[in-house]
């Protein structure tokens, strides 16, 4: 079973992803920052991280930058509201950036894409 | 002549001759015999007789005609004339020279007399001269009002001649149309006192007009009343006087006024003002640049001589306020009188001969004294002046000539004098500076006008540059909140559609929902509030209140972080024109922002102050500050470092503050901590 960190600071949202990803079978932890995010990656093993980058404390930027640096081959999806931040070159380093929607389809393929290609 | 008295004393001799020789025949031959005596008393009778006779001849011839030729010469030294003829007295010597020593006298008297005759002259001259050089016209008039006497000045200066004046009316001299002078020659002559009337217009019937100090007053000569006036031409010293004041006047009030119409009447009035250069007409031409022509733009002066009369009577006695005249001025008075539209419809082409041309290129004037005949003047120039004597002076600004000012004396036919001239040309320099200015004023506002219309536009772009970036912020903004909805809507649908009875899951997801459509209602509202047009403020404030209803509004998130609050506020303080509400907003987001940046037991002050007719607000918190980067871009709708924020909250502030005509500056203290400060102006 792939573990998934969900990085949001939206609870509602947060809650959500995880209801949902439970439902579809992930161990979802979740974290309302970058430096939680930090702190959980440092501590444990994940399979995968969904970043969402506008959050207070850290933001995901910020956090993307130590994630990796801790563990180069996690995979990441950067899960944002604000489609702009794909012009920053620091986002290029993540697996996959996925535009929010209320649709959460696109989401879950990109996952489902991720970790099977990590499995092979 | 000698011959003729010789032969005249022979012929006295004669009879003597005859008698002796008949008395020495008688005695030889001894005739004296008794019987002869008879003859010879005969003889002697006859002698007497023609010796008397001869005597009275020559009485006759000589001495009558010699008392003749006497009285002939008295007759005419009685005359003055000393002339003896060389003739008439020849040969009597002793006449001719008591005759030649009264001739003597007689021209000694002459003479005198002469020498007499020209110290009177001389006299006469001096106190001619004298009456001339003070310029003082005196008149003489009867009970009739009749003139008896006039001084020469006043025929010269009237150009009459004495018989034009003498046993004249008064009033057949003068236009009387004010009445003054005729009442007060009434005056007088009842009470008997000296009247005198200063600065009085006159204005002759051969068009002659002076401005003079008139002083009327009585005198008795030979039983009977009569009236002396005595005027002083005062007209070149009001001129020159008037003249001084005049180009400052002119020019301070031109320079005030920007409606260049105004300023061209302003200029012809000053041109054609009795007191003023006191043209009779004036007409004023500028060059259009564009069209290369010449054109009329303004005319002051009578229509017709009627209407000339009727001016000058006016303005009889008054002082003409030109400045009041130029202010009653507006440009519908371009409206009407003839002369004004015929020279509004006069264009002359910069390649045409025409004279006003001429004056233009040549930027000299040009003193037109008989235009009938004076080749320089083109036929279309003479019939448009219709008069013989005119004046055309270039208006140069700088070293181009702008237009031209035509002057003339077209009613009363007065002279063109060098120093009307001289007056004039100074006059035009001040003019021309004046419409040149006028005119870059003129310019300098139509490119503040097409500088603002394009401010509007950048504005308007700015605006609609920031409703883009309000939809941009929007769409991001709402986004969170709209994938929350949706997310959940999605997952109540997904329950319901499973079959799965789980109500507690959809009242869960059913209140995220609710939760996030508030938050949606709230950023559109944040947004609303800055895009609301500004209120019309009437209310008086007393911003104590308004800062001490926000802090108390606040009291229990104050308690909640632990944020002590000061406040220093100004007891005396002045009411502020304001929007209670607004300002309450703008203490609200400040108070918040200060809240946000303060970590726990910190402090926030407030203080109010007066400046003058200011009021000052600061807000001051012990927080990390502003970052310096992000000073001046604090107020920017948008701008946020706040991870949650709208980026609305100071643009608001700022937004309002600027709706109240007040201030606001951030700073970040020395001692730390940032700083918010509004200025308010007070209403005086």
């Amino acid at each position: 079973m792939s573990r998934i960190l969900v990085v949001e600071d939206e609870q509602h949202q947060r809650e959500l992803y995880a209801m949902e990803l439970e439902d579809d079978g992930y161990e979802v932890e979740q974290a309302s920052n970058g430096k939680e995010a930090v702190e959980k990656v440092k501590n444990n093993k994940y399979d995968l991280v969904i970043l969402d980058i506008r959050m207070p404390e850290m933001d995901g930027i910020e956090a993307l930058g130590k994630i990796l640096s801790r563990d180069k081959k996690i995979p990441i999806i950067i899960y944002t509201a604000y489609s702009n931040y794909k012009s920053n070159f620091m986002t290029w380093t993540a697996d996959a950036y996925v535009t929010k929607s209320s649709n959460l389809d696109e989401l879950k393929n990109k996952i489902k894409e991720i970790l099977s290609s990590r499995s092979v | 002549m000698i011959n003729r008295r010789l032969l005249i004393q022979f012929l006295f001799y004669v009879p003597d001759i005859i008698l002796g020789s008949i008395l020495y025949f008688l005695h030889h031959e001894d005739y004296f015999s008794s019987g002869m005596i008879n003859y010879i008393i005969l003889i002697l009778i006859v002698y007497l007789a023609v010796k008397v006779l001869l005597h009275i001849w020559v009485y006759k011839v000589f001495v009558i005609n010699q008392i003749e030729s006497v009285r002939r010469y008295i007759h005419n030294f009685k005359k003055g004339k000393f002339s003896l003829k060389e003739n008439e007295l020849r040969g009597q010597r002793y006449l001719s020279e008591i005759i030649n020593e009264l001739t003597d006298v007689g021209r000694h008297f002459e003479n005198m007399v002469a020498s007499q005759k020209d110290e009177i002259d001389k006299f006469k001259e001096f106190y001619n001269n004298i009456v001339l050089s003070v310029s003082s016209y005196f008149l003489v008039i009867n009970q009739k009002n009749e003139i008896i006497f006039a001084n020469k000045s006043f025929s010269t200066n009237f150009n009459l001649a004495n018989e034009d004046i003498v046993n004249n009316s008064i009033s057949d001299l003068f236009y009387f149309s004010g009445g003054k002078i005729a009442d007060a020659i009434e005056n007088v002559k009842k009470k008997g006192e000296s009247i005198v009337l200063r600065q009085t217009r006159l204005l002759s019937k051969n068009r002659i007009a002076i401005i003079a100090d008139v002083k009327i007053s009585r005198i008795t000569m030979q039983g009977e009343n009569q009236i002396v006036l005595v005027m002083d031409d005062i007209t070149s010293k009001c001129r020159k006087d008037y003249q001084i004041s005049l180009i400052s006047q002119i020019s301070e009030s031109i320079q005030k006024d920007d409606e260049i119409d105004r300023v061209l009447f302003s200029i012809l009035t000053a041109v054609t003002s009795g007191s003023g250069l006191g043209f009779n007409r004036a007409m004023l031409f500028l060059y259009d640049l564009a069209s290369e022509t010449l054109d009329g733009k303004m005319a002051v002066g009578p229509d017709s001589i009627e209407e000339a009369v009727q001016i000058w009577g006016a303005v009889q006695g008054e002082k003409i306020d030109i400045v009041k005249k130029m202010e009653d001025y507006s440009p519908g008075d371009r409206k009407g009188g003839f002369f004004l539209e015929q020279v509004l419809s006069k264009h002359y082409k910069y390649t045409s001969d025409a004279l006003f041309v001429k004056v233009l290129k040549e930027q000299r004037a040009y003193h037109i004294k008989d235009a009938w005949n004076d080749t320089r003047v083109d036929p279309d120039t003479r019939e448009f002046v219709g008069v013989g004597e005119f004046i055309a002076v270039p208006l140069v600004a700088g070293n181009r000539s702008i237009g031209i000012i035509v002057a003339d004396n077209k009613y009363n036919h007065a002279p063109i004098w060098q120093d009307n001239i001289e007056l004039l040309s100074i006059f035009t320099v001040q003019a021309a500076l004046s419409i040149e200015s006028c005119k870059s004023l003129t310019t300098v506002r139509n490119q503040m006008e097409k500088i603002k219309l394009r401010q509007d536009a950048i504005v308007e772009s700015e605006k609609m540059a920031a409703v883009g970036r309000i939809a941009a912020h929007i769409a991001h903004e709402i986004r969170n909140p709209l994938v929350t909805v949706g997310g959940y809507a999605q997952r109540i649908i997904q329950t319901v559609n499973k079959g799965l009875k789980n109500p507690e899951s959809i009242k869960n997801a059913a209140s995220v929902i609710l939760k996030e459509s508030e938050r949606l209602e709230k950023i559109l509202s944040n947004v609303m509030d800055f895009t609301r047009p500004s209120p019309y403020i009437r209310e008086f404030n007393n911003l104590n209140e308004i800062i001490n209803d926000t802090v108390s509004l606040l009291q229990n998130v104050f308690q909640e972080r632990k944020i002590t609050i000061q406040l220093f506020l100004e007891k005396e303080i002045p009411l502020v024109k304001s929007d209670f509400n607004q300002l309450k907003q703008v203490m609200l987001n400040l108070v918040q922002n200060a809240m946000d940046a303060t970590p726990q037991d910190g402090v926030i002050k407030i203080s109010t102050e007066i400046d003058g007719d200011k009021v000052i607000i600061r807000v001051k918190d012990t927080g990390s500050g502003i970052d310096e980067d992000h000073l001046k871009n604090l107020f920017e709708p948008f701008f946020t470092t706040k991870v949650t924020g709208v980026g609305l909250g100071l643009a608001v502030v700022r937004k309002i503050i600027n709706d109240h005509n007040g201030e606001i500056t951030a700073v970040n203290n020395p001692e730390g901590g940032a700083e918010f400060r509004i200025i308010l102006p007070v209403p005086i």
